[in-house]
């Protein structure tokens, strides 16, 4: 009899298109997506690499859960549904054939429609190089088992999981829009996982909370190198098998609870009234007479229905127990982040109200889209749906009123939904104490930004439902409308805003400045999306169903019969309002500014390369000499510079050209000895595809100038350059963030000289398209002659002198490098005069705000002192002590271990969060506002971030400045590396070693997830040109090797190489292999292992401890006994993996003792024995003796090597 | 004040002719709708309800046209549909309240008084609150009912008013269509000719879409004064006696087939006069398209 109830619902099913429309739709998109290139891939991965195809199979499993819901739900309740409960329930059918005879055969077909995806898969594979979407080399071979494996590892328990639920909970609760609130619910656990997944230390439970294992499985992968992604089936096991067995147990739990209690009578019983006796009582003879009234249709009446018919809408849609639990879904997400909020290194901000609204757009984001796509179908269709319509049509009430009051109560609900933000940010704010409320940006915001959002998503949703007469075709046609300009903006690369409805250009709130210059696009754009939001509401009132007769022809006809004098006054002005507001915003995008088409930037990189790139290492001129003025216009977004340079032909060569490179568009007028220059080449550029009006073409940025008199050998000329840096009108995206209201930070406005390599195409895949050769390295080898005497970071200037005044307006503060020789005010102007008295690096910027200014000093142990200014803002006291402490710490330990600091002053100015790094000028640090200034941390465990970044910038002043590092290969460690280093050293001195090792730990996950994403290759550290290989791998290898030789020792030799390199003036500048020759010296020959394994090869650890017993020997004292396996490892530029022929390394053993907590709850390690032992691969067994008990022990228990699984190095001691 | 109805069609999309060139008359008082299913009684009682258009003709009351001026017929209008649903979640008494405001009582007195009275006269003031979704079939019909009196609509439409109602409530519900039919027009659509014929000045009976017949339910039964003929046969000849004459009705009793003729003579031997009753008055009325040999 199961059988019977399986074929049958099989057969059933195969002859609905329903099923075969899934499958296809599964199909194409797959083969769509994977033909366009569309995986999380890097450059060197296959887009069919296992590792690739298991991920999007764990992806699939969230967009299953449509299809689960749709596939699964209705076995049961389609007896329920069309009341053929009655006969054929009344059969003699056995409750488990008909319950599992559905299950099972609704189960095949979810299957079936999912293996969709692998054909369309392997489809996208072919057709992707077919139609030369994506290159063939990007595509592996096609690996069954591969497919097969990912399908049935990774979905098919996310499929089973999910079809348990939703068809359990409909034979439980016989209902079917408990789907919707199951559906959401999975949502908001994959959401959690996410939402968790920020923080390193729940990695596990991230893990396992995921239903869909998609984080899980990003986990098992993440360290995979492209080699291994490319061939490697991911084994299941660990974490993912746990998850995976977690998440199938619970399905399975589940229907069995549910089918333990399933009995075919109760599931078809009608559902009791339980007032049903009120219907039984006897009537009583009406004796009241019926009053007479006199209905009065008065002025105000339809206004007065109006607005009691919203009221009325209103309470429906919030009454409804699903929209409670939805928005309170959205309320505990919001609250969980505006608490938790961005974690870096692990450590909280404080609850500023800039924060508190940036996560609204986080998963609040997507509960409100729910609500309102959800609800606004549920209120258009309400009285049609409930049957109420066939009275509420026939009520005196015009259709304005009737569509008026439904979309009046939307309103409502979308202001409702933004004012839920602020109330949450406020109650986190109280609750943590912190009652510097900004009312003015919670309101703005909220009320003048996201309100309109979420309107306009509104007024969409409804001009859908309006349209489209079906509920469900209707949720699906919304939906499909974002989905549709999500995909367009991705895959097309493509982000036209005033194409993509409700898209505007992004913002970000600065405590220093405020909403900046966001107002302008953010309003134009509102008023333009939301008067077409109008429009289409119009037309969705025009189509308004009302009454019986809904046939297409009969909404037409009602249509046209509506469409009256006053109803094309409305029209005409908002399509006026609408193409208004819309060409103001077109003029600003594309003729006041050129939008681009990420194409057409790549394109003007290609045209760049092609025509410049014989011009590269041509003899130019080099800067000896700056005196720049500057006039910052903070509200008119301008600079006017004026440079006047001093260069001097450095080569042996005639030089008799000019070559100078700008942004494009860029004007300025250059003199040369007083002599004013044109330029004699230079390219005019194409015109953009959405700039229609281009009478005047623009002019590129490179451009060649003859010189009058050519420079021979030894000549020195002075240029004039003078230009404006403006920012007129607003861009389509970007936050065009250097030159603002308050906290304006540029470097740049002043032409370069020569060819710049770092503007060409990096990525292969795209130089290859292009017509371009693949481009392994940016720099020359060591030792490389032009590298050799070129600076790294510029090859305009070796040292030179600079001058500066800049001025701002008067209640500003303007800082640039150097020393400050006047301040003065003139013409309502304030002007600063700074000057630098020695030789600095061409390098240098201007900034500008309303500044608080801290001073402090240092002075150094042989008398010199140091001036120490904290420019910040006003309202972010909060860590300035630590910034002070850092920087006094780190001059006290560079000028004992490095040699003197060689200026006078140092100054960390505070810029707004639109950037989020810190750089080091000369004696000039600009630090974002997002790193640090409010960050709370009053836990000592953490890791003080803010005191670490503030040290590793001071370290530039030596790393970088002091000694700068050459034009070759890898010798970006010099400045990063070393910098990274250093930090740390100050950072261990003051915090402790357990403190720095939070800190590595997250290096070390940064470093192997890096090279995991590689896109070309991994060069070996000593070549290396990666941020991953220079600030983690540096962190990581540098630390370890100050721990194997001594920490006195490596800085002996690192003070002998700043001593060879540091203020050189003259080439040869340093490379990497000279830093090498020194460390080299620190490293005794037991040891050089170590130093190649590190800098020259690319070796791994995974070691593990597998046990460790503890033996009371009394008084005391335990003997543990530890089993370890050691296993060294060897990587080849592509990732590909050998084990290490002859390991014998030493390789640290501890055991420790229960954590020390300290009074003010700072938890430090106890190692009771703490030693390097030389270790072979293989397993080994130790017994050490200690004092005092045991409890954890491990091998590289505090993670000091390269190791791919660090979290299996320490165990808990057990005791025999 | 009369609704007058001008050669009213409407033919669906899918062929179907609802309604065909139907012209009627109505008065003020109870005006019967008799007609099988499908004959178009929904159809004509949508159109005047305003929810549905008609493809040709008119229909008027006093200086309203009922199918161009569809918001001033609605400020007349009371109408119970045949099927309605409710907003589960709010009470009768708070949805009355509600439907009175938008019906234009906006003197909130004035509008407290009639919900009472209404809930009274419908027998829900016990349950009125109640949220309208606890209610079962019968009670739901009777809050239908009180909607449709609110505000002494000028004309009442009710369309199978009596679905699902007892026999007592079904009572109840005559006599308070009694009492407001005095001043209001009030259209009835049933296929339960007994009550047409205890409620209604005048009748009609329509079916597949065209009017059949016009008049009061006295004078339809005058009619057929000594034209209505019964005989008890067997039940084969019943195909003989169908080509010979006119019959109007069919009953299987103790193994006998009782036949209902209409004749102005005795048709044979055999059949007896009888007395004819509004039923054979509508019988005979859509005899001419419906097959009424039930057998």
């Amino acid at each position: 009899m199961f059988l019977d109830v399986f074929l049958f619902e099989l057969r059933y099913r195969f002859k609905r298109s329903a099923t075969w429309i899934y499958f296809g739709v599964f199909l194409v998109l797959t083969a769509l997506i994977i033909a366009d290139g569309g995986t999380n891939a890097s450059e060197k991965v296959y887009h069919n690499a296992p590792a690739i195809i298991g991920s999007f199979m764990a992806l699939l499993g969230v967009f299953s859960v449509l299809i689960s819901s749709a596939v699964m739900g209705v076995p049961l309740y389609r007896d329920l549904e069309h009341d053929t409960k009655e006969y054929l329930l009344s059969t003699p059918i056995r409750p488990g054939a008909y319950f599992w005879g559905r299950f099972w055969g609704s189960f095949a077909t979810l299957v079936f429609i999912c293996s969709g995806a692998i054909f369309g898969y392997v489809l996208g594979t072919w057709l992707g190089p077919l139609f030369d979407w994506t290159k063939p080399e990007r595509y592996g071979p096609n690996d069954p088992m591969a497919y097969i494996w990912s399908f049935c590892t990774v979905l098919l328990p996310s499929l089973f999981f999910t079809a348990c639920i939703f068809y359990a909970l409909v034979a439980w609760l016989k209902n079917n829009r408990v789907l919707y609130s199951a559906s959401i619910m999975l949502f908001i656990f994959y959401l959690l996982a996410n939402f968790l997944v920020r923080d390193l230390e729940k990695r596990d439970l991230v893990d396992l909370l995921d239903p869909f294992a998609i984080n899980t499985y990003q986990n098992a992968v993440k360290y995979y190198t492209p080699a291994e992604q490319n061939t490697q089936l991911t084994p299941l096991t660990g974490n993912l098998l746990w998850n995976r067995l977690l998440w199938v147990g619970l399905g399975l739990l589940l229907i069995l609870g549910v089918y333990s209690r399933f009995s075919i009578t109760r599931f078809i019983a009608v559902k009791s009234s339980k007032n049903r006796k009120a219907d039984g009582e006897a009537p009583v003879p009406g004796t009241v007479a019926l009053p007479v009234v006199n209905p009065a249709f008065g002025k105000g009446f339809n206004w007065s229905n109006l607005w009691g018919l919203s009221r009325l809408e209103f309470r429906n849609i919030i009454r409804d127990p699903y929209f409670l639990s939805i928005i309170l879904g959205g309320v505990v997400f919001l609250f969980l982040d505006d608490w938790i909020g961005n974690l870096q290194y692990g450590v909280p901000d404080r609850p500023v109200t800039m924060n508190m609204l940036l996560f609204k757009t986080y998963n609040y984001s997507l509960f409100v889209f729910i609500l309102l796509m959800f609800y606004a179908g549920e209120t258009v269709h309400r009285d049609r749906a409930t049957g109420f319509a066939n009275i509420s049509d026939a009520l005196p009430v015009p259709n304005w009123v009737q569509l008026g009051s439904k979309f009046l109560a939307i309103t409502g609900i979308c202001l409702l939904l933004a004012t839920v933000p602020m109330l949450v940010g406020l109650l986190v704010q109280v609750l943590k104490g912190f009652f510097n409320f900004k009312f003015n940006f919670y309101f703005i915001d909220l009320f003048a930004i996201t309100f309109w959002d979420y309107f306009q998503m509104a007024m969409l949703a409804f001009f859908v439902h309006a349209l489209i007469n079906n509920k469900f075709i209707g949720h699906f046609a919304g939906l499909a409308v974002w989905v549709l300009m999500f995909v367009l903006r991705s895959f097309l690369e493509f982000d036209y805003n005033l194409f993509f409805y409700s898209y505007k250009p992004d913002y970000l709130i600065s405590d220093m400045n405020d909403f900046g210059h966001f107002g302008a696009p953010l309003f134009w754009f509102n008023l333009y999306w939301t008067a077409f939001g109008f429009i289409l509401l119009l037309l969705a009132a025009l189509l308004w169903t009302r009454g019986a007769d809904n046939s297409l022809k009969m909404r037409w006809r009602s249509y046209k019969a509506q469409w009256r004098l006053p109803v094309t006054g409305a029209f005409l002005a908002l399509c006026a309002l609408w193409l208004g507001s819309g060409s103001v915003i077109y003029r600003n995008v594309s003729q006041t500014n050129r939008y681009q088409t990420s194409k057409e930037g790549k394109k003007a990189q290609v045209a760049y390369e092609k025509r410049y790139k014989k011009y590269e290492r041509l003899a130019q001129p080099k800067v000896t000499d700056m005196m720049l003025y500057a006039d910052i216009l903070p509200d008119e977004r301008t600079i006017h510079m004026r440079a006047v340079i001093k260069v001097r032909n450095k080569t042996d060569q005639k030089i008799d050209s000019l070559h100078l490179l700008s942004n494009d568009r860029q004007q300025y007028t250059l003199q040369m000895d007083g002599q004013l220059l044109t330029a004699a080449q230079y390219e005019l550029l194409p015109r953009p595809m959405f700039t229609l009006f281009y009478s005047k073409p623009d002019t590129g940025g490179y451009r060649l100038y003859a010189l009058p008199k050519p420079m021979m050998p030894g000549d020195t000329a002075t240029l004039e350059i003078v230009t404006t840096l403006k920012n007129p009108g607003f861009v389509n995206s970007g936050l065009r963030r250097e030159i603002v209201q308050n906290g304006t930070f540029t470097s740049a406005g002043i032409p370069s000289i020569g060819y710049d390599p770092q503007l060409e195409l990096e990525s292969d895949e795209d130089r290859k398209k292009y017509g371009l050769p693949e481009k392994p390295e940016e720099l020359p080898p060591h030792r490389d002659p032009y590298g050799e005497r070129t600076m790294l970071f510029n090859d305009d200037a070796d040292l030179i002198t600079f001058e500066c005044i800049v001025s701002t307006v008067p209640d500003q503060i303007a800082v640039a490098p150097g020393y400050l020789q006047r301040e003065w005010t003139e013409n309502g102007r304030r002007y600063f005069h700074y000057k630098q008295d020695s030789k600095i690096d061409y390098f240098f910027n201007v900034v500008s705000a309303r500044y608080a200014v801290l001073r402090d000093e240092w002075t150094s142990p042989d008398g010199k002192k140091v001036n120490i200014e904290i420019y910040h803002h006003p309202e972010h006291t909060w860590n300035l002590d630590r910034m002070v402490a850092a920087l006094k710490d780190g001059l006290g330990y560079f000028d004992k271990n490095f040699g003197p600091y060689q200026f006078r002053q140092v100054r960390i100015l505070e810029f707004p969060r639109y950037a989020g790094f810190a750089q080091s000028f000369p004696n000039t640090i600009p630090y974002s506002e997002d790193f640090g200034w409010y960050a709370d941390f009053s836990d000592p465990n953490d890791y003080d971030y803010f005191y670490y970044v503030t040290v590793h910038e001071l370290a530039h002043q030596w790393w970088g400045h002091q000694v700068v590092p050459n034009y070759t290969r890898g010798s970006n460690l010099i400045s990063e590396s070393l910098a990274e280093y250093t930090a740390l050293m100050v950072a261990k001195q003051k915090y402790g070693a357990d403190n720095v090792q939070r800190f590595l730990k997250y290096d070390l996950d940064a470093y192997l997830r890096g090279r995991g994403q590689e896109s070309k290759k991994e060069n070996v550290f000593i070549n290396c040109n990666r941020p991953y290989e220079w600030y983690q791998k540096g962190s990581l290898i540098l630390y370890a090797l100050q721990d194997y030789v001594g920490e006195d020792q490596l800085n002996a030799q690192i003070r002998a190489f700043r001593d060879s390199f540091g203020m050189k003036e003259n080439p040869p500048f340093a490379g990497s292999y000279d830093l090498y020759a020194f460390v080299e010296k620190a490293v005794p020959d037991s040891l050089r292992y170590f130093l190649e394994d590190s800098w020259l090869k690319i070796a791994l650890y995974e070691n593990r401890i597998l046990s460790a017993k503890s033996k009371d020997l009394g008084n005391n004292r335990y003997e543990v006994t530890l089993q370890v396996k050691a296993r060294k490892m060897y990587a080849d530029e592509k990732g590909n993996e050998a084990e290490s022929a002859d390991t014998n390394d030493y390789i640290d053993i501890g055991v420790f003792a229960a954590e020390k907590v300290e009074a003010d709850g700072k938890k430090l390690t106890q190692p009771l024995y703490l030693q390097k032992h030389r270790l072979t691969n293989g397993e080994h067994t130790i017994v050490v003796v200690v004092e005092g008990k045991p409890v954890k022990a491990g091998i590289d228990p505090y993670n000091k090597l390269i190791d791919r699984i660090p979290e299996d190095n320490r165990v808990e001691v057990e005791v025999e | 004040m009369e609704l007058i109805i001008e050669n009213l069609s409407k033919t669906y999309n899918n062929g179907v002719r609802a309604l065909n060139n139907v012209s009627l008359t109505i008065p003020q008082g109870m005006f019967g709708l008799l007609g099988p299913n499908g004959a178009g009684k929904s159809t004509l009682m949508r159109t005047l309800a305003t929810l549905q258009d008609a493809d040709s003709g008119s229909a008027r009351m006093g200086d309203v046209d009922v199918l161009r001026d569809k918001n001033a017929v609605r400020r007349l209008l009371g109408y119970l549909p045949q099927e309605f649903g409710v907003y589960p979640r709010i009470s009768s008494e708070m949805m009355l309240d509600h439907l009175a405001q938008l019906k234009g009582l906006t003197n909130k007195g004035e509008r407290k008084d009639t919900v009472a009275a209404l809930l009274q006269k419908v027998n829900l003031w016990d349950a009125r609150k109640r949220n309208l979704g606890t209610y079962s079939g019968g009670m739901k019909q009777r809050f239908g009912i009180a909607q449709a009196l609110i505000g002494n609509p000028k004309l009442l439409i009710v369309d199978e008013p009596t679905a699902g109602l007892d026999p007592a409530e079904r009572n109840r519900f005559y006599n308070l269509l009694s009492e407001v039919g005095e001043s209001t027009i009030v259209i009835l659509s049933t296929h339960i000719v007994e009550d047409v014929k205890t409620l209604c000045k005048n009748m009609a009976i329509i079916c597949s879409g065209e009017v059949m017949h016009v008049s009061t339910p006295q004078e339809a039964v005058h009619w057929l004064d000594g034209k209505v003929w019964t005989k008890a046969i067997d039940k084969h000849d019943i195909h003989s006696y169908r080509t010979l004459y006119h019959v109007i009705a069919t009953q299987l009793s103790g193994g006998k087939l009782f036949i209902r003729v209409v004749s102005d003579i005795l048709p044979e031997q055999g059949f007896e006069p009888i007395e004819p009753t509004l039923e054979d008055v509508y019988f005979n009325a859509i005899s001419s398209k419906v097959d009424l040999v039930t057998l």
